[in-house]
């Protein structure tokens, strides 16, 4: 199989309401994909899409036989009542490996350890993690990513209200950790600067239009429809 | 000193009913925990009045029924069927056809609540009973109940202490725990499940009110004292068994409904953890 998710003819939206489609798309190993548009553009029902968290309208998604995902949502997405400890919080990025009605074993704790190291926030684990800071969230939602040694890495809007510096910091893992594992990672952003910086392989969404496109970065920055997106002309150059 | 020698004299009047309330109070305290972390607090209003329902159709059939029938109409029977049934129904259904889950919830508590009067009103035994149903008698508890109480409490615990980390996950990461294939759908039917079957049978036991104190007060009181997820679980344990224990005390000593006095226990312990919790942030 030369895939590891495919999307044939495919409708996103909520239960019967499609927003957009059709929709094919062929992800393989190893790439960055970028995924960029406005807000409310249908980029997150996408995502779930691919994930398989929610149905698609229309179409089939198919995914390689036993792909194991790291998924990186929204902060906001968890539930501030919940006193879960950044340790806690990581060691559910294992349950990937862990079947229900079993506890993590030596080696789980092993490797939650190395992905609490990775991400530089070990000295955080016993935090709650609504105590932490916008960026050392999502640095502990990446450790909780990479703790299930995933093939693909799914991040949604992973930079959004962090400073530059916090940005950079994240953004530096994301590219480490891809390097080290040889992980295909899917990212949403609406930062066109951050994406190019690190895809290769970008598409754009936007269900206002019932726009989609997909491509190369090269190719989707020459692209009229990112150019009409942003209202500017686009193009990529070293910063002195 | 004497009230407390004349209630310690009294020990074979109240050992049976301390250890229901007792029992009661740390299973509740327990899965309560579950319950305000999910903010379904009023699912378990809604199935507390449920369970009411049940117990009160019991008086209300048990006039009729004769023979066979009247051995299947047992309040544990029909109080443990309707709560289930109500638990499944919330845990099953997601779209309520454009109302929200929390209208339908109300409605699940109204009519139950409604219907317990209304049959409580045609019953032989009177308005008396059904106040013990709602808000709680536990001055004294069917012999039974000292060991169906404590069983089914060791049954959930169980059942908990194997799946713990999986009702973790579906309650904080429902999205998470479907992408990892976890059978999202049963882990919450049981969860909510384990939850009706003690609200069922300590419903019968010590009323709705009390139950209904230990799922909300002692949890909530807990997240104000600690950040630790399984010091949250044993403190609302702890805080669940006190409020039986303190709330049954006063109750004999200052002649209280029993069950309303558990539940001002409770509701004390909470203005205590929410003062703990001001001081400690100012």
């Amino acid at each position: 199989m030369s895939y590891l998710i495919k999307l044939d003819e495919v409708t996103i939206g909520y239960e019967k309401d499609g927003i957009l489609g059709p929709v094919d798309l062929t992800i393989g190993r190893g790439r960055f994909w970028g995924i960029i548009g406005p807000n409310g553009g249908g980029k997150s029902t996408l995502l779930k899409t691919v994930l398989g968290l929610i149905p698609p309208v229309s179409g089939v998604v198919r995914t390689h036989n036993s792909l194991t995902f790291g998924y990186v949502p929204q902060k906001d997405k968890f539930d501030p009542i919940f006193p879960a400890s950044v340790d806690e919080l990581v060691t559910m990025g294992r349950y990937s490996r862990i079947p229900p009605g079993r506890r993590p074993s030596r080696a789980d704790r092993e490797r939650i350890q190395h992905a609490l190291t990775m991400a530089g926030i070990i000295h955080l684990k016993q935090r709650t993690f609504r105590s932490l800071s916008e960026g050392e969230k999502q640095r502990a939602l990446l450790a909780r990513a990479i703790a299930g040694e995933p093939d693909i890495l799914v991040l949604d809007e992973p930079t959004a209200s962090v400073d530059v510096k916090g940005e950079a910091r994240i953004m530096e893992l994301v590219r480490k950790i891809k390097a080290e594992q040889g992980l295909t990672v899917l990212m949403v952003s609406h930062y066109l600067n951050t994406l190019t910086q690190h895809a290769d392989m970008m598409m754009l969404i936007d269900k206002d239009r019932s726009l989609f496109q997909s491509g190369t970065k090269e190719e989707m920055l020459k692209s009229e429809s990112v150019t009409g997106f942003f209202g500017m002309n686009t193009s990529k150059a070293p910063v002195e | 000193m004497e009230s407390f020698e004349l209630f310690l004299n009294s020990y074979f009047l109240w050992r049976d009913p301390m250890i229901v309330g007792v029992v009661a109070g740390a299973v509740c305290g327990f899965l309560g925990v579950y319950v305000v972390l999910r903010r379904i607090i009023f699912v378990s209003a809604a199935l507390t009045q449920i369970s009411s329902l049940g117990v009160a159709l019991t008086f209300y059939l048990g006039a009729y029924a004769t023979g066979a029938l009247s051995e299947l109409i047992h309040p544990f029977v029909l109080s443990i069927a309707l709560t289930a049934l109500a638990a499944l129904f919330f845990a099953l259904k997601r779209d309520f056809s454009r109302i929200s889950r929390e209208g339908v919830i109300g409605f699940g508590f109204l009519a139950a609540s409604g219907s317990v009067v209304i049959i409580g009103d045609r019953i032989t035994q009177g308005a008396h009973d059904i106040a013990n149903i709602l808000f709680g008698s536990a001055v004294v508890v069917d012999p039974k109940d000292v060991f169906i109480i404590p069983a089914a409490a060791l049954g959930v615990f169980f059942i908990h202490t194997i799946f713990y980390k999986d009702f973790i996950f579906v309650s904080f990461d429902e999205d998470s725990a479907r992408l990892f294939k976890y059978p999202v759908r049963l882990l919450n039917t049981v969860l909510l499940v384990s939850i009706a079957v003690m609200v069922a049978v300590c419903t019968r036991a010590l009323g709705a009110l009390p139950v209904f104190a230990f799922l909300a007060l002692p949890p909530l009181t807990a997240l104000f004292v600690t950040e630790r997820l399984k010091l949250v679980f044993a403190l609302s344990i702890m805080l669940g068994v006190l409020s039986a224990a303190l709330g049954y005390f006063f109750s004999f000593i200052l002649s209280t409904p029993t069950g309303a006095t558990m539940t001002v226990c409770a509701a004390l312990f909470f203005v205590i953890g929410l003062a703990w919790r001001e001081i400690k942030i100012s």
